[in-house]
C-alpha cells in the first residue's frame, strides 16, 4: 500500500498539511519501514475522510484542514502511546538491544514493570562495563571476598587500601561477567516477550 | 477545587470507558475505518474525544485480539483500514456490557 498526498488547491493549506505529515513522520521515526507507514497512511486517511466529510459553508481549504488537524490532535501527543507500543512489539520480535533500549525508553512511564526492566538493563551494561575496567585496570577490578569481611563485585580502591589478595577469580572474570551479560540480556528479552504474551 | 476533581474523574472515566464504546459500536460486526467510527461515537454519544486518541486505542484492542483490521483501496488512491470485532471482541464486550450494568444497578442503589 502506497502513501498518496492528497491534493489541494491553495497552496498555503498544501504547506500545512505537508508540514503535519512531517510531524507524523517524525513522531514515528525511531519505527520500522513498515510501521511507519502504516501509521503515515492511516493518518493520511482519516486526514481525507475528514476534508470530504467536511459541511459546505463556504470556508477556505486553510480553514478546513486546519479545523480537521485540530480535531485530530497534535501526532507528537496523541501517537506517543501508539508509538511506545509498537516499537516494544518490534523490539520482543528481535533480539537487538538497541532497539530494547529505545522500547524499554518509551514505556517506562507506563507501569512499574518497565522500570524494572529498565534497571535490570542497567545491570547487564554494569557487567560489560566491568570487562572493560578490568582491562584497564586488573588489580582493583574483581570479585573480591573474604568471608565476614569483604564482598565486592566491582572495582574498589581506596585511601591506599585494595582488596587484591582477595580477588577470586583472576583471568575467569571477563568471561564470567561476559557469560553473565549474555545470560541476563536472554532473560529480560525472554521476560519481556512473556510479558507481552501474557498481556 | 471540587469543580477540578469532577472534570479530572470524568476524563478519566472518558478514558476508561473509550474501549468499552469502540467495541459496542462495533458488536453489530458491521465494518467501520477510523473516522467512520469516530463520527458513530460522536452521533451516539456526548463525548467529545480527541480524534487522534482513537488510533492508539485501535492499535491496543487488534493487539489483544478483540478487533481485526485490512486495507481496502479507495478510487482516491487514499486507501482505509477497515476495522471490525472479531469473535474473542464479541465475547469480551458482552462480558464488559454486564459488568457495567451490574456497575450501574448497584450505583442506582445507593
Amino acid at each position: 500500500m502506497k502513501f498518496k498526498e492528497i491534493e489541494f488547491k491553495d497552496q498555503s493549506a498544501k504547506r500545512i498539511y505537508l508540514d503535519y505529515v512531517s510531524r507524523v513522520q517524525h513522531a514515528t521515526k525511531v519505527l520500522n519501514k513498515e510501521n511507519q507507514q502504516e501509521v503515515l497512511l492511516e493518518i493520511n486517511s482519516h486526514i481525507y475522510e475528514s476534508l470530504s466529510d467536511y459541511p459546505e459553508n463556504g470556508k477556505g481549504e486553510v480553514e478546513r484542514l486546519l479545523d480537521s488537524l485540530d480535531k485530530l490532535g497534535q501526532p507528537e501527543v496523541f501517537l506517543k502511546p501508539l508509538v511506545a507500543e509498537k516499537k516494544l512489539d518490534e523490539a520482543t520480535k528481535t533480539f537487538n538491544p538497541v532497539k530494547i533500549v529505545k522500547a524499554l525508553a518509551l514505556n517506562i512511564g507506563n507501569g512499574i514493570s518497565y522500570a524494572v526492566f529498565a534497571v535490570l538493563y542497567l545491570l547487564l551494561f554494569g557487567f560489560l562495563f566491568l570487562i572493560i575496567a578490568k582491562i584497564a585496570d586488573p588489580q582493583n577490578v574483581g570479585l573480591f571476598y573474604r568471608p565476614n569481611q569483604v564482598f565486592i563485585l566491582g572495582y574498589y580502591s581506596k585511601n591506599g587500601i585494595s582488596y587484591t589478595a582477595y580477588e577470586q577469580l583472576g583471568n575467569w572474570f571477563i568471561p564470567l561477567m561476559l557469560a553473565l551479560a549474555v545470560f541476563f540480556y536472554l532473560l529480560i528479552t525472554l521476560l519481556l516477550r512473556l510479558k507481552r504474551t501474557l498481556k | 477545587m471540587e469543580e477540578n476533581f469532577t472534570t479530572k474523574w470524568i476524563s478519566q472515566l472518558k478514558k476508561g470507558t473509550l474501549s468499552f464504546l469502540v467495541l459496542s459500536i462495533l458488536k453489530d460486526e458491521k465494518e467501520y475505518y477510523g473516522y467512520d467510527l469516530i463520527n458513530e461515537i460522536k452521533k451516539k454519544t456526548s463525548i467529545d474525544i480527541a480524534e487522534g486518541t482513537l488510533y492508539p486505542l485501535m492499535n491496543r484492542l487488534k493487539k489483544e485480539d478483540l478487533v481485526a483490521s485490512q486495507w481496502v483501496e479507495q478510487e482516491s488512491g487514499i486507501p482505509r483500514k477497515y476495522y471490525k470485532i472479531t469473535p474473542l471482541g464479541l465475547a469480551t464486550v458482552t462480558e464488559m456490557k454486564n459488568y457495567w450494568d451490574n456497575l450501574n444497578a448497584t450505583i442506582n442503589l445507593i
